[in-house]
């Protein structure tokens, strides 16, 4: 029985090859492609939970593959990539990847970070509020939809996952660690440049202002802060 | 230019007095022999003779005009006529009217041509300057910009010798027909001082070039009249010309720092990935086979087939690495045989397996195709390189072709692919060390394909020492060509000297 379904996109055949058997032995179904542009062709033709993507590839690169693929799909994306420097992982992450593994890697950190970027965060206990209204913005927790001005926005899993923690925890300066864990997992806690590229594209998506946010605010050294307006105040 | 009507020697001072004297006697005799006239009309054309002698040379030809014209027109015109003596006073009035008003119409016509070739000076002077700007403007800044600056100067003032001293490298630079009389002292010390020296009787100077008050160097030119507002922008240009030099080069020179770091990073990045490629199989696998949940006994096989595959990949990386290094060195041993094309490709295809994929490929090699002879490893490698190449760069489900054909006594061997090929102004430089041709349809940088630009110029290496040669034809958008060319194999006996040949020429090395 299939537990997800993952495309592998890679120019070399031989890391296709192993990360293929690696993960149908864990009981994913596994599609392949070659290039930017036929993972593209791929994903438009069939549904996938998850993707690896590889960087530096011939042709139309992983990164604007990235930017391409995240234009019209919301799919989990990890980065496979060979460098290791702040710059580039944030750029990564900037392009719409939800996290991402450096070149070698082993296997058994493979599959946890594709446990991580699969895993949902749970909805709280108690089931929490359905639907949240804010000030142009309007949050559907059931249905992970977010609504600003009337129209439905893409939020990528992990972002709606991070947004519902923020908004479930209002005006509470949450630490890094505490947000990191929450929406990716027990594994998680030093990656804070994820936390800052996450944020700031959930800013650009719901706030009137990204620059001066109004919801969502820096804690500096602690974390962040969803500030819930007076008259939400539950 | 010279410009010697306005200071002319002596000799040219009494050859025009003496046209002078001789238009008044001229006329004296047309007026007094030929067309007799009253008094005060020859008053009048002595008048106008002393104003055209003026205009043409100056105020002293015409006032020793002045003087002849009036010794004439009391001798010839008033009574008494052929006497110097004048009898009515009003002739004496007559006289005296003739010589001031000769006299001051003399000075102000003088001073007036004075004024317009002052100002036809000055017009000049303001040509020559931005002559001499647009071509301070223009120097190449490739070769020595100090030279050229003197240079410039000298042909655009037609000087008679230009030295220009350069305060930064303490050099002199010299132009000019003549020697310039003064020393490399006086130059330094004007350029460290900000004094000008002037020499008036050879037309020298020798003056500070600064910019702002640091000081730059200091110009000297001879045999050329300059105002002083004309000789101080002169300085400018100099000063400009020169540091604008300076500033391109620590320009370029940054540019080159930049370049060299942006290679140097580049270079390591695709050697990074080249390598870790194969590493990242290879850890995927072992750290499977290591994990707390071992994989199922076949697949455990799988997995130990793909770390020797990839080790095997990994040490043709280190030996092609190492190859690189030799050819580079200049160390490069061949060690000839005899060799057929279709097994050398077919043995390289072998090696390839996992790189070439599932690409249709197609080998066509005629089956009478004459041997050649080469160093199978490198010649191996070269095809290797060449091949890799193809799949970079073409789209992963088009095919790649080898061909093999006699041609001329020549073994050429094809390999093409249908990329997007390489544009007509990249072809000389693809064999080039670290260079990475740009994609010919967008323009834009290839560099995400993975590989450090160094295939080509091995291939290049590998086949030069072969004797061989190599090129690329490629038609943007349908694909790209690359073409070896090997002697073929000589029949038996000459074949025996073809091989004592090769391994003198591998003696010498």
């Amino acid at each position: 029985m299939s537990i997800g379904r993952i495309l592998i996109v890679d120019d070399d055949p031989q890391i296709r090859r192993v990360m293929k058997m690696t993960l149908t032995g864990e009981g994913y179904e596994v599609g392949e492609a070659r290039s930017g542009e036929e993972a593209e062709a791929e994903l438009r033709k069939s549904q996938y939970d998850l993707m690896l993507l590889d960087m530096n590839m011939p042709g139309q690169g992983g990164f604007e593959t990235c930017k391409a693929i995240r234009a019209f799909s919301d799919i989990s994306i990890i980065v496979l990539t060979v460098r290791n420097t702040e710059r580039d992982k944030v750029s990564a992450l900037d392009a719409g990847a939800d996290d991402f593994i450096t070149k070698p890697f082993s296997s058994p950190e493979l599959l946890a970070r594709i446990r991580a970027a699969l895993r949902r965060a749970p909805a709280p206990p108690e089931g929490g509020p359905r639907q949240m209204k804010l000030e142009g913005v309007e949050i559907d927790f059931q249905a992970r939809k977010v609504l600003v001005g009337g129209e439905q926005l893409h939020l990528t899993p992990k972002e709606f996952d991070l947004l519902r923690y923020l908004v479930m925890n209002p005006n509470r300066a949450i630490p890094h660690r505490e947000l990191l864990q929450a929406v990716w997992g027990p594994d998680y806690g030093d990656q804070v440049e994820y936390l800052r590229v996450f944020i700031k594209q959930l800013r650009r998506k719901i706030e009137a202002s990204p620059d001066k946010p109004v919801y969502l605010l820096t804690e500096p050294w602690v974390g962040y802060r969803f500030a819930l307006p007076v008259s939400q105040e539950r | 230019m010279n410009r010697g009507h306005r200071r002319p020697g002596a000799g040219r001072i009494a050859l025009q007095i003496a046209g002078m004297i001789a238009i008044i006697l001229a006329l004296t005799f047309a007026l007094a022999r030929i067309v007799p006239v009253n008094a005060t009309t020859a008053g009048f054309a002595y008048l106008v003779a002393i104003l055209l002698g003026a205009t043409w040379w100056g105020l002293v030809e015409a006032t020793i005009g002045s003087v002849a014209a009036v010794l004439c027109f009391n001798y010839f015109f008033l009574p008494p006529v052929g006497t110097f003596t004048i009898a009515d006073p009003q002739n004496w009035i007559a006289l005296f009217a003739l010589l001031a008003t000769s006299i001051i119409a003399s000075r102000l016509s003088t001073r007036v041509r004075k004024q317009a070739v002052e100002a036809q000076d000055r017009q000049q002077e303001m040509e020559q300057l931005y002559a001499l700007s647009r071509s301070i403007l223009l120097i190449d800044s490739a070769q020595s910009v100090p030279r050229q600056v003197v240079n410039q100067v000298a042909q655009t003032f037609e000087a008679a010798a230009v030295v220009l001293y350069d305060h930064r490298t303490t050099e002199v630079f010299r132009s000019g027909r003549e020697e310039f009389p003064g020393t490399e002292d006086q130059l330094r010390q004007a350029a460290s001082l900000g004094t000008q020296i002037r020499e008036p009787v050879d037309r020298c100077w020798i003056t500070a070039v600064r910019l702002g008050t640091q000081p730059v160097g200091s110009l000297g030119i001879c045999g050329v009249d300059l105002s002083d507002s004309a000789l101080q922008s002169l300085t400018n240009l100099v000063a400009i010309g020169l540091e604008r030099a300076r500033a391109q080069e620590a320009a370029s020179r940054a540019e080159a720092a930049r370049q060299s770091d942006e290679l140097k990073s580049t270079l390591l990045d695709a050697i990074a990935h080249e390598f870790k490629t194969p590493l990242t199989t290879i850890k995927a696998s072992t750290t499977a086979l290591l994990s707390d949940k071992p994989p199922k006994p076949e697949q455990q096989r799988e997995y130990i087939v793909l770390v020797d595959e990839e080790a095997d990949r990994l040490s043709g990386l280190v030996s092609e690495a190492i190859q690189m290094a030799r050819i580079e060195a200049g160390h490069v041993r061949l060690q000839l045989e005899e060799t057929s094309v279709p097994e050398l490709l077919e043995s390289v295809f072998a090696k390839m397996r996992s790189v070439v994929d599932d690409r249709p490929v197609e080998i066509k090699t005629p089956q009478d195709l004459p041997p050649v002879v080469v160093d199978r490893e490198m010649m191996e490698m070269t095809f290797r390189q060449l091949i890799d190449n193809a799949v970079k760069y073409s789209p992963p489900d088009t095919p790649i072709s080898v061909t093999a054909d006699e041609e001329d006594g020549h073994v050429v061997i094809r390999v093409q692919d249908r990329g997007r090929g390489i544009a007509a102004a990249e072809m000389p430089r693809i064999f080039e060390k670290f260079y990475r041709a740009k994609d010919p349809l967008s323009n834009a940088s290839r560099n995400q394909i993975p590989g450090a630009g160094l295939g080509l110029a091995i291939a290049r290496a590998v086949v030069a020492a072969h004797g061989g040669s190599i090129w690329a034809e490629s038609k943007p958008g349908e694909g790209s060509t690359f073409c070896v060319a090997l002697d073929e194999a000589r029949p038996a006996t000459a074949r025996t000297e073809a091989v004592v040949n090769a391994a003198r020429a591998e003696a010498k090395k």
